[in-house]
């Protein structure tokens, strides 16, 4: 276990002495405080009352007033409206007034990052062993009193360490860059959600801390398959550009087959885990239970796949 | 007799159904250093690789300190300090990461040995520099420490002096005769340059085709054939080439105005000195190549690689 440990550090060491990693680093902040000053130009040259007033019950029923009435009017919005509807007066019975934009919005926002992480650890998946081909340094890894299995263990446990990492500096930077900008708000805060027809409530940190990782699950499946490629093929490029282009036409993939009997059976169909606590699956008998299944199957398929090819194969030059 | 640190046993490699080692029976004894020589393409690499478990053997087996590669790799790997090729090392940190990286590799390795095994190869003023500025023969001599890390009972050098200044070949080489001699290493050298392996080798083992060809003791080459080929030049070049045609038994001809022959290194003396009393002016004797060379290029053949 200890020399497992010591894996890991020389993984994370090498990964750290490469410029690459810290211009994926910048890059994140860029976008993050980027987006932070747009918004708040943006938002103070549109009007930036909202505000919740001393009168929010008022405002409250007045809204809901005319929803009611635009329901029996137009009955084609009935539902989204009926949420609002009831989020509302879910507010008015528990004396939850709404607030306006603070840290918490912005950083719900910066989840679309994610996507940007999603990037940047297929790439290092891709080249966490193809590297090590392509410098030759392979030869005077695998010659040491440590099994070939443990060495990718470090190395795979290593990018997931790497997306944690950049997760963490995600959230944190739009945390801060959100106070700074935007002001502070209790990370108790309540957070409201439909689900299964009923508002629920819960403290925002939780529910942000949550929406992160579940949108992680698609960067999760996304970096093995990476890896996997990469393992097989010892070619980076190669694998980045599958992996890419995998996570890119997904759900269009998905939607494709939708009308087959297999169609739940495609990873992208169960990599949106979100799905399941705040809104309607893509395809209809779907569950949690069942998508997680599939998912740590695919898991396996992938790891066990990289495995073979890393443990079984001669190392040459070729 | 020293005892075997290593053995080859009936070691075969077939690679998409061409026979590249053929079987390989040797054992090479702690405190020796072991000549591994033969022309590009022989296999010399391929067997090293096979040796530090890199490639699978086809068949046959390697045992190291009595744990054999194919079923208890870490025990018999553990005793193995090796560089495969090229010295290739991380060139975005720095020698000093580089070796700290492999240290926590292998159990027991302190920052003292790391400081020491710098100290050793002479790069402790380049230590703290990023490999990627580092000329060929400074990452050679890091690829030595790197392999040193760990106190190895066998070293195995492909290609050491690969890209090495004179000065830096003869550090190499006094300092992996000075591992055998006084730490019993047991060294294993390859090279296709055989006056390098005279000087470095106790025992040659000549690889051609996959094939072990020759195996011997290089004292005992050198005893068997310690003709060298003399070049003579002199003046006048007839009265030379009949001074010297009663002084050895072989062939004498004269290439260009100077005068070929071999001869023993003891007879050499005499001749000059039968040349000097003809009133033969000499202005210079060459010894050109050991004929071990000559035996070396017979046994291997000078032809193209197979
Ligand atoms: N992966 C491979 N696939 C097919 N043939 C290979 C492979 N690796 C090596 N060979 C062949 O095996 C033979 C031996 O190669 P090897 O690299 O062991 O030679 P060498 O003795 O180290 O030569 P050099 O002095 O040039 O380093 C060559 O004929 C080479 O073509
Ligand atoms: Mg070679």
């Amino acid at each position: 276990m200890s020399n497992f440990i010591q894996l890991i550090k020389n993984e994370q060491m090498k990964l750290y002495a490469q410029v690459s990693t810290w211009v994926m680093l910048i890059l994140i902040a860029v976008f993050v405080i980027g987006m932070g000053v747009f918004f708040k130009v943006d938002g103070m040259m549109s009007d930036d009352s909202e505000q919740a007033g001393e009168n929010w019950e008022q405002q409250l029923e007045a809204e809901n007033e005319q929803l009611q009435t635009e329901m029996e009017e137009e009955p084609g919005f009935t539902s989204m409206n009926e949420e609002t509807l009831e989020m509302n007066q879910y507010r008015l019975d528990n004396d939850i007034p709404p607030d306006g934009y603070d840290v918490w919005d912005f950083v719900q926002e910066n989840r679309g990052n994610i996507s940007i992480i999603s990037l940047l650890t297929i790439i290092v998946a891709a080249s966490i062993i193809a590297n090590e081909y392509k410098w030759g340094t392979i030869k005077l890894l695998l010659i040491r009193p440590i099994s070939r299995t443990k060495i990718l263990a470090a190395k795979y446990t290593s990018v997931l360490i790497y997306a944690l990492t950049m997760l963490l500096f995600l959230y944190l930077l739009s945390f801060l860059t959100g106070a700074a900008l935007f002001g502070f708000a209790s990370p108790a805060e309540p957070y409201l959600f439909m689900k299964d027809g009923v508002v629920n409530e819960a403290p925002i940190f939780q529910h942000t801390a949550a929406q992160y990782l579940l949108s992680s699950v698609n960067l999760l499946m996304m970096a093995t398959f990476a890896f996997m490629i990469s393992t097989v093929f010892r070619n980076s490029a190669l694998a980045i550009g599958v992996a890419i282009f995998l996570m890119m036409s997904g759900n269009t993939i998905v939607s494709f087959f939708a009308d087959k009997e297999w169609a739940k059976y495609i990873l992208f169909a169960n990599t949106d885990l979100n799905q399941f606590f705040t809104g309607t699956p893509m395809i209809s008998d779907l569950t949690l239970g069942f998508s997680v299944s599939i998912l740590i199957a695919y898991l396996f398929v992938f790891l066990g796949l990289a495995w073979v090819f890393f443990t079984k194969r001669d190392v040459t030059n070729a | 007799m020293s005892e075997a640190v290593m053995e080859l046993k009936n070691l075969k490699k077939t690679i998409k159904g061409k026979p590249i080692i053929k079987g390989l029976d040797f054992t090479i004894h702690s405190g020796e250093v072991f000549g591994f020589l033969g022309p590009n393409g022989a296999g010399k690499t391929t067997t090293i690789r096979m040796m530090v478990g890199l490639m699978q053997m086809t068949e046959g087996d390697v045992v190291i300190k009595g744990h054999s590669v194919n079923s208890s790799y870490k025990e018999a790997i553990r005793h193995v300090g090796a560089i495969v090729e090229n010295p290739e090392m991380y060139p975005f940190m720095s020698g000093r990461k580089n070796l700290v990286h492999y240290s926590r590799m292998i159990p027991g390795v302190t920052k003292e040995r790391i400081d020491e095994v710098v100290r050793l190869v002479g790069l402790e003023n380049r230590a703290r520099d990023k490999v990627s500025k580092y000329s060929l023969g400074m990452r050679q001599r890091l690829g030595i420490a790197q392999a040193l890390l760990h106190n190895p009972s066998v070293l195995i050098l492909d290609e050491p002096t690969n890209g090495l200044d004179p000065s830096g070949i003869r550090e190499i080489r006094s300092y992996i005769r000075r591992l055998a001699a006084d730490e019993g290493v047991a060294v294993i050298v390859s090279s296709h340059i055989l006056s390098e392996m005279e000087l470095m080798c106790d025992r040659i083992g000549i690889i051609k085709n996959g094939e072990l060809i020759s195996i011997q003791s290089v004292q005992d080459a050198l005893k068997e054939t310690d003709k060298k080929e003399v070049l003579l030049e002199a003046e006048p070049v007839n009265e030379a080439e009949m001074i010297v045609k009663e002084a050895v038994d072989g062939k004498v001809t004269v290439h260009g105005g100077e005068i070929v022959f071999t001869a023993k290194r003891d007879e050499l003396p005499s001749i000059v000195n039968q040349l000097v009393a003809g009133s033969v002016n000499v202005y210079s004797v060459t010894v050109t190549r050991s004929t071990l060379e000559d035996k070396f290029l017979d046994l291997i053949g000078e032809g193209a690689i197979e």
